[in-house]
């Protein structure tokens, strides 16, 4: 298998332990000991890397190198050592650890283990992160909750002083005024027609014929042609009353029937003026 | 006069050495416990130093050096010149990434802007790298600790496919060379000072 595809592999599967932990058992126990030939190729290959150092550095001992201070060498020997290395990765040959099964085992369970552990903290710091987020977002939810509640109420508010600042302007005023009064008018028409139906139903004037049928009892009682309703005396009364207060008196005539006379005069919606009996007038309510 | 050099022991295994040269030692000390208390799975040997040349007698008991650590006070003038002082008896081939300059009280705002124009300009002339540290939090010292190792590490050839040289390369100060910038900043930390 891929060396690649089998760190992935063990990626996932990192992931997916550190997810269930609860469902899994536990970490399995340590790899045994090496085996004693594995011990000795690995004890072997750092002889041979000790060795090799040790040579590098009787020749480092060797190469006696003056020192120097000045910033312009300094920059030279640095050019000259980062030369050195990037020669040295362009030339290095990429070796495998070892050949053998069992060093790899071990190094690469290593490696897994570490993995996992590296892949367990960004877990739980991702999940961390997660809740922290969740609680900003309810807290910015609530706070946009809030704001939309405010809005709402300046709105409201603004209605309401827009219509205020509507009524108290002079137009505004105008227009109520105009609108109460249409109001009082229409009251007013209801009223008269309401008094003039209930005059025209209840307050007929004397028929001819109750006449001819009461005239053989009182012969003294002419058929009047010219008598004026109820309706139009108390029209006339009320005209009266509102367009010359000072002098709100009806003359008497003919005209009038007496009975309808008497009757509003017994009832208190008209008297009679004080000093001239002929003269009447609507009773100041 | 006796230079201290980068390859003149071999190394011991799986060891890391560190030198930690400040002259107030007051700092060094709880670095040192620091790095100390976070090193894993390497062996970390810090070692301290007031100034450079260190003594001859224990010369020959002393392990290879892998990084010399500069720890630098910006709020005293002698720190920084016992650090140039010093930095006259290391061999060049420190240089090449086996260097790095610590400097503390950067943020303070009453320290002279000249010392740490002056710092950066030398760890800028020896092409190594320049960490910025709190030493009066626990934290910060862990961080600075945290930052030592890392570099640690790399110097002592401890992280593969990665060497000191490679590391400083990228991660030295510079200074911009351009003047009307170098003013700019003096005059905007004036601005600060006055305020």
């Amino acid at each position: 298998m891929d060396v690649d595809e089998l760190l992935e592999n063990a990626r996932a599967l990192a992931k997916q332990m550190s997810e269930y932990q609860s469902n899994l058992p536990p970490d399995a126990p340590a790899s045994k000991e090496l085996s004693e030939t594995a011990r000795e190729a690995l004890l072997e290959e750092c002889e041979e890397q000790f060795c090799q150092l040790q040579q590098l550095q009787n020749e480092i001992t060797l190469e006696e190198t003056e020192s120097f201070q000045d910033s312009a060498s300094l920059a030279l020997s640095r050019a000259n050592a980062l030369a050195a290395e990037l020669k040295e990765w362009q030339e290095i040959q990429p070796k495998l650890l070892s050949s053998n099964p069992e060093i790899l085992l071990a190094v690469g369970k290593e490696e897994l283990l570490q993995v996992n552990k590296q892949l367990e903290m960004v877990l739980s710091c991702t999940q961390a992160k997660r809740d922290k987020l969740k609680d900003l977002l309810k807290s910015e939810e609530q706070w946009l909750e809030d704001k939309k509640e405010v809005l709402r109420a300046a709105t409201e508010k603004v209605t309401a002083l827009k219509d205020e600042n509507d009524r108290l302007s002079e137009k505004g005023v105008l227009q109520d005024m105009k609108k109460k009064i249409q109001r009082v008018k229409d009251y007013n028409d209801g009223l008269l027609e309401t008094l003039s139906d209930i005059l025209a139903e209840h307050f007929p004037l004397p028929h001819p014929e109750v006449n001819t049928n009461k005239r053989s009892k009182n012969i003294l009682t002419e058929p009047r042609v010219d008598l004026v309703s109820l309706h139009d005396m108390l029209e006339l009364l009320m005209k009266k009353a509102v367009e010359t207060p000072h002098e709100p008196y009806v003359q008497l005539n003919e005209s009038f029937w007496p009975p309808y006379i008497e009757m509003l005069l017994r009832y208190g919606i008209a008297s009679r003026h004080p000093e001239d009996c002929f003269k009447i007038r609507l009773e100041a309510f | 006069m006796s230079l201290l050099k980068p390859f003149n022991k071999l190394p011991n295994l799986n060891t890391a050495n560190v030198l930690l040269v400040e002259n107030e030692e007051q700092f060094q000390k709880k670095l040192a416990d620091a790095i100390v208390l976070l090193e894993s799975n390497v062996n970390i040997t810090v070692r301290l130093a007031r100034s450079l040349p260190l003594p001859v007698e224990n010369a020959e008991s002393r392990p290879r050096i892998d990084l010399v650590v500069f720890i630098v006070h910006l709020d005293t003038e002698q720190s920084l010149l016992s650090t140039e002082a010093s930095l006259k008896h290391l061999d060049s081939g420190y240089f090449l990434g086996k260097v790095c300059f610590l400097v503390t009280d950067a943020r303070c705002g009453t320290v002279p802007y000249e010392r740490l124009a002056s710092i950066k300009k030398t760890a800028a002339s020896l092409s190594s790298p320049l960490l910025m540290a709190e030493d009066k939090t626990t934290e910060g010292v862990r961080t600075a600790a945290q930052r030592v190792i890392t570099v640690l590490k790399v110097s002592a050839g401890m992280v593969p496919m990665a060497t000191g040289l490679y590391l400083s390369t990228l991660t030295r100060c510079t200074v911009p060379t351009d003047p009307d910038w170098q003013q700019d900043l003096s005059v905007i930390h004036q601005m600060t000072l006055n305020q």
